[in-house]
């Protein structure tokens, strides 16, 4: 099962291994993970799944889409060129050890 | 919930906080946990006037004594703690939306909101992007700024002594719900008994034929103008849901179900969140002239007057299969309410809940619900009530006050809002 780093505004680190083919967001509510909210279940609707994919993770990623893109501009902390929608990130193996920023603030 | 996940660093969400994890595993996963589970209390003080006058005070005392209880007068149990109800959310496959014998169905069809997955997200795409924040800002902020105009013209015409409520924020709502939907075949006022008698429809506990009887009448018109505006759209496309539903394969029952749970829903929630947020802002002095002094606090105050006061404050499900809900046993087949109204004001989550506070520490809110049926018309929310009218009521009202002389009234709980709300200006 892939690993996945949640890294908290603190720099306090969240670890833990998802089943393939979940969303990021998924597998951080569904374990806790402070930050991560994901209102909306994952429909791209609600921005509050906001991460900021480490450069060196981002490789391999799916494409923002057009829907993902303009929820992106809805984010309560600064979107920069590493922000994801973590509904929209499915975890495979090829992600094993990927890392990801929480941001200050969802609502 | 079919993932299975392996934690290496505990940490909790806030939430749960307190709760033992093997507790909230079961919780989520729906499996029992033997010895730790009890039966619900039973509320018989629980009352359906009391609850329709202020809620409140009875959720806190429920709250207080158990997440869920058995609520005889209501025929169903009440989740209201703000753990119970965020974990049903996120469990459609535990809780499902399809209630049996649901007033909903009977009075709008049988429509998303009632729907589990994939159903639902068939129904749920089907509405495209008519309600995304790109569309809103390219094409529906103008014309709610027009509908502005025009409402509030209106407002000034009744004069001081109007009603802030019928005078204003229901036809606005009413008239950017409309255009939002493509019922270019009728009027503001249809689209507000429409959306009443619906709603009532859906509310009938008490079994009411002359209820029915409007209901029916209304969703009866409701059928003939989609069936005459769909034709229309095309030839003629433009943003509206209609228009989009115009060029799908979807059935004509599933677009009828679903138009008719959006007027329901699409008119009264922003109709009380700005008739409450501008009663809560004209009773706090000091945080009114905050947002008067910076514009960007609305969207502050949007956020903490529809936690305080959910306009939409419960929803039923019905279990799918025996489970226990932070620590209360449920069975397969049981309804259950869950009270978001309720669960925004858990001090579990939020400090002193009960006041209206937009300098709060920001905190999720479940008021638009969570999960697949997140509420799809908040971004639209958002954008007629923070983003355009209350920025500018204050402004174009100098003054503006309640009328002393004959005092605001809220009422509701299933649905809440203020039903008087007599107001003066300069
Ligand atoms: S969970 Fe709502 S946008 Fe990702």
């Amino acid at each position: 099962m892939p690993n996945i780093t949640f890294v908290q505004p603190t720099g306090e680190a969240v670890e833990l291994e998802a089943a393939e083919g979940t969303s990021l967001m998924r597998a951080a509510v569904s374990n806790g993970v402070d930050g991560i909210v994901g209102e909306c279940g994952g429909q791209a609707m609600c921005a509050t799944c906001h991460v900021y994919v480490r450069p060196e993770h981002a490789d391999g990623l799916s494409e923002v889409t057009e829907d993902e893109d303009e929820m992106l501009d809805c984010t309560v902390a600064e979107r920069t060129e590493r922000s994801r929608l973590g509904c929209q990130i499915a975890v495979g193996l090829e992600h094993d050890g990927i890392v990801v920023d929480v941001p200050s603030g969802q609502v | 919930m079919s993932a299975t996940f392996h934690q290496t660093t505990v940490q909790r969400c806030p939430v749960h906080e307190g709760a033992e994890p093997s507790r909230l595993g079961a919780a989520v996963s729906g499996g029992t946990a033997p010895g730790e589970s009890r039966e619900a209390p039973v509320a018989d003080w629980v009352t359906l006037d009391a609850l329709h006058r202020d809620p409140f005070p009875l959720y806190r005392r429920l709250r207080e004594e158990a997440p869920v209880h058995w609520i005889p007068a209501l025929n169903r149990y009440l989740v209201t703690s703000y753990a119970a109800c965020h974990a049903i959310e996120q469990d459609e496959a535990t809780f499902s939306a399809d209630e049996r014998e649901s007033l909903m169905k009977r009075a709008m069809g049988h429509s998303m909101l009632r729907k589990d997955n994939p159903e639902h997200q068939r129904d749920r795409d089907s509405y495209g992007k008519t309600l995304r924040p790109a569309t809103i800002k390219k094409h529906w902020n103008g014309i709610f700024e027009q509908n502005y105009v025009d409402c509030l013209r209106r407002l000034k015409k009744a004069g001081p002594g109007a009603d802030f409520v019928w005078d204003f924020a229901a036809p606005y709502a009413a008239e950017n719900l409309r255009l939002v939907m493509g019922f270019q075949n009728a009027t503001e006022a249809d689209m507000q008994r429409w959306s009443q008698t619906m709603i009532d429809g859906t509310g009938n506990y008490a079994d009411d034929p002359d209820i029915w009887a409007k209901s029916e009448r209304s969703s009866a018109e409701v059928d003939a103008a989609i069936d005459e505006m769909l034709p229309y759209f095309k030839d003629h496309p433009d943003h509206s849901l209609l228009s989009g539903l115009a060029s799908l394969p979807i059935p004509l029952e599933a677009i009828r179900a679903n138009m008719k749970m959006t007027i329901g829903g699409g008119l009264n929630e922003p109709r009380d969140v700005l008739a409450t947020t501008v009663w809560a802002l004209l009773r706090e002095p000091e945080q009114l002239e905050a947002v008067v002094a910076d514009p960007s606090l609305h969207t502050a105050a949007f956020e903490e007057s529809v936690r305080w006061v959910a306009p939409i404050g419960m929803y039923p499900r019905q279990v799918a299969r025996d489970t226990v809900l932070e620590g209360i046993r449920l069975r397969r087949g049981d309804r259950v309410g869950v009270a978001i109204g309720a669960a925004n004001r858990d001090p579990a989550v939020f400090e002193d809940p009960e006041s209206f506070d937009i300098m709060r520490p920001k905190k999720p809110h479940l008021a638009f619900g969570g999960g697949v049926h997140f509420c799809a018309g908040t971004w639209v929310a958002r954008a007629q009530v923070a983003q355009i009218a209350m920025p500018r009521i204050f402004d174009d009202l100098p003054g503006l006050r309640l009328d002393e002389s004959s005092p605001a009234v809220a009422g509701g709980w299933v649905f809440r809002g203020m039903l008087e709300m007599p107001v003066a200006w300069d």
